[in-house]
């Protein structure tokens, strides 16, 4: 019988080129949502960074007129 | 950890290629073409392992409603369709020059194209749902029905045709294959099994990503 | 209340789902056969299949309004807000969907036999014992799975691509049984069948009854 050798490098290849595609989707959505937090934690970072003062601020003129 | 998983995933797809290459002997009635075997019989094998995950964390997201369960379904439905499409395609590729025709409706394809149809269907139907609450009870639901649907679709395909080889491995008593072989396909099914666990991993984390940015 | 719902559904919905299913079903019987030819000869070996296709099609438009009256009423909120156990309602809708399949079967039954010059007489306690079992796997999944579609998008579309693989076993099971008993072979040659049909209503009633609190969830 003829080793149709074409056949199993067809079948190989094709599931290869499947894997390597999804893993390289898998890779480069990760990096994107990775991305995509790191700059979500920055501003988050900076705004809670600029926030405690006038927040005290207000606090303060809470307090004023109760006690 | 990743990494180490990813490593040993690589390792073990060299390992699977070697064993299903150069190890494993050509065989007598079908030449080298029964090496794709070591690629068909896998897949098969994980995609039945991918939709058993699937219902046991749809059972538990049910219950328990964890986030990280919905999110494990859908990854691990995501990769068994995957497998299970590379198992159709490697058995038609095996099967155009040992049958002589690129499809036939013998058991094992007629019986994993109905699978892939159906957990397409649950893939479909979380796409078509907005709310993300709604759409993890749902595909939970879906996923229990068609997991238990899956023995109903083996012995319905199984009698409705038998010209595929009966499943050797699974029956009791001496194995008809050569140990050679059935460890080249072990070797293969354990390399393919940290590859579905690697992509498991990788989607469910996405997806956790996903549902955190939306948050 | 289970009672009250059944009725409701079987009256309002019978009148105008049954007159177009009897069409529909009329109209099958046309198009199987222009698209099979006048050839008697091939249509016979075929007609279990054409049978089933017809009962699976007419299914998948009767079962897939189960909840179209609801969610044309704004009746669908107050389903999902009604407290209590949401498993009698699945039954409800199930026995109402059971009887409207059964209904359709016999008359698409009755128009096969006539157009296809069918002696069914012998065949009929048989046969109506492999109808039963299939109707049953059609119409537990089928309720189960209106019963999502209907508050998803594209829902006349998600239903079939959803119901259709679910059912192929089904399918394969009754058609199989049913060439049998067609051929005048006795129920036990396709016991195997019958008891995969047996065992194919008992899973999809118990996972739809137990499930459906789920998908009714407001």
């Amino acid at each position: 019988m003829p080793d149709n050798w074409g056949f199993v490098i067809a079948a190989y290849g094709l599931a290869a080129i499947v894997l390597i595609a999804y893993w390289r989707f898998l890779f480069r959505r990760e990096k994107e949502l990775d991305d995509a937090k790191d700059v979500r934690h920055q501003l988050r970072q900076e705004s809670s960074a600029s926030e405690p003062r006038p927040a005290q601020s207000a606090q303060t003129t809470q307090r004023g007129p109760i006690p | 950890m990743r990494r180490l998983l990813g490593g040993a995933t690589l390792l073990g797809l060299a390992a699977g290629l070697v064993m299903g290459f150069v190890v494993a002997p050509r065989e007598s009635t079908q030449g080298n073409v029964q090496r794709i075997m070591y690629l068909h019989v896998p897949s098969v094998w994980v995609a039945y392992l991918a939709f058993g995950v699937v219902l046991v964390a749809s059972i538990v997201y049910l219950i328990r409603r964890a986030e990280a369960a919905d999110q494990l379904a859908h990854a691990s439905a995501e990769v068994g369709v995957l497998f299970t499409g590379l198992t159709i395609a490697t058995g038609s590729i095996w099967g155009k020059p040992t049958w002589g025709t690129w499809w036939t409706w013998d058991a094992r394809l007629t019986s994993v194209s109905i699978l892939f149809v159906m957990y397409l269907g649950y893939l479909l139907l979380r796409g078509m749902i907005d709310d993300r609450e709604r759409g993890a009870r749902f595909a939970a639901v879906l996923g229990i029905v068609a997991a238990f649907n899956i023995p109903l679709v083996h012995f319905s395909v199984y009698w409705w045709r038998t010209l595929h080889q009966p499943p050797s491995l699974m029956k009791p008593g001496p194995g008809t294959m050569p140990g050679i072989i059935v460890a080249a396909l072990l070797v293969n099914f354990a390399a393919f099994t940290l590859l579905y666990v690697y992509f498991v991993a990788k989607r469910a984390r996405l997806l956790r990503l996903e549902a955190e940015a939306e948050a | 209340m289970v009672v009250v719902w059944k009725d409701l559904l079987v009256e309002r919905r019978s009148k105008e789902t049954l007159n177009a299913l009897f069409f529909f079903g009329l109209l099958l019987l046309f198009v199987f056969q222009f698209a099979l030819g006048p050839d008697r000869e091939r249509l016979a070996g075929t007609l279990p299949g054409l049978l089933w296709l017809g009962f699976i099609l007419s299914g998948l438009l009767g079962l897939g309004r189960t909840f179209v009256a609801e969610r044309e009423n704004d009746c669908l909120e107050g389903l999902l807000l009604a407290p209590g156990d949401k498993s009698a309602i699945y039954v409800g809708k199930l026995a109402g969907n059971l009887l409207l399949m059964l209904v359709i079967e016999t008359i698409l039954l009755v128009l096969f036999s006539f157009f296809f010059n069918l002696d069914i007489a012998g065949a009929l306690p048989a046969l109506s014992i492999v109808i039963a079992l299939g109707t049953v796997a059609l119409a537990a999944v089928g309720t189960l799975f209106a019963a999502m579609t209907a508050q998803v998008r594209a829902r006349e579309l998600l239903f079939p691509v959803l119901l259709l693989p679910v059912e192929t076993p089904v399918l394969l099971a009754t058609v199989k049984a049913t060439e049998a008993v067609l051929l005048g072979e006795p129920l036990g040659s396709v016991a195997h069948w019958l008891k995969l049909l047996a065992a194919a209503d008992v899973v999809y009633v118990a996972v739809g009854v137990l499930t459906f609190d789920f998908v009714l969830e407001a």
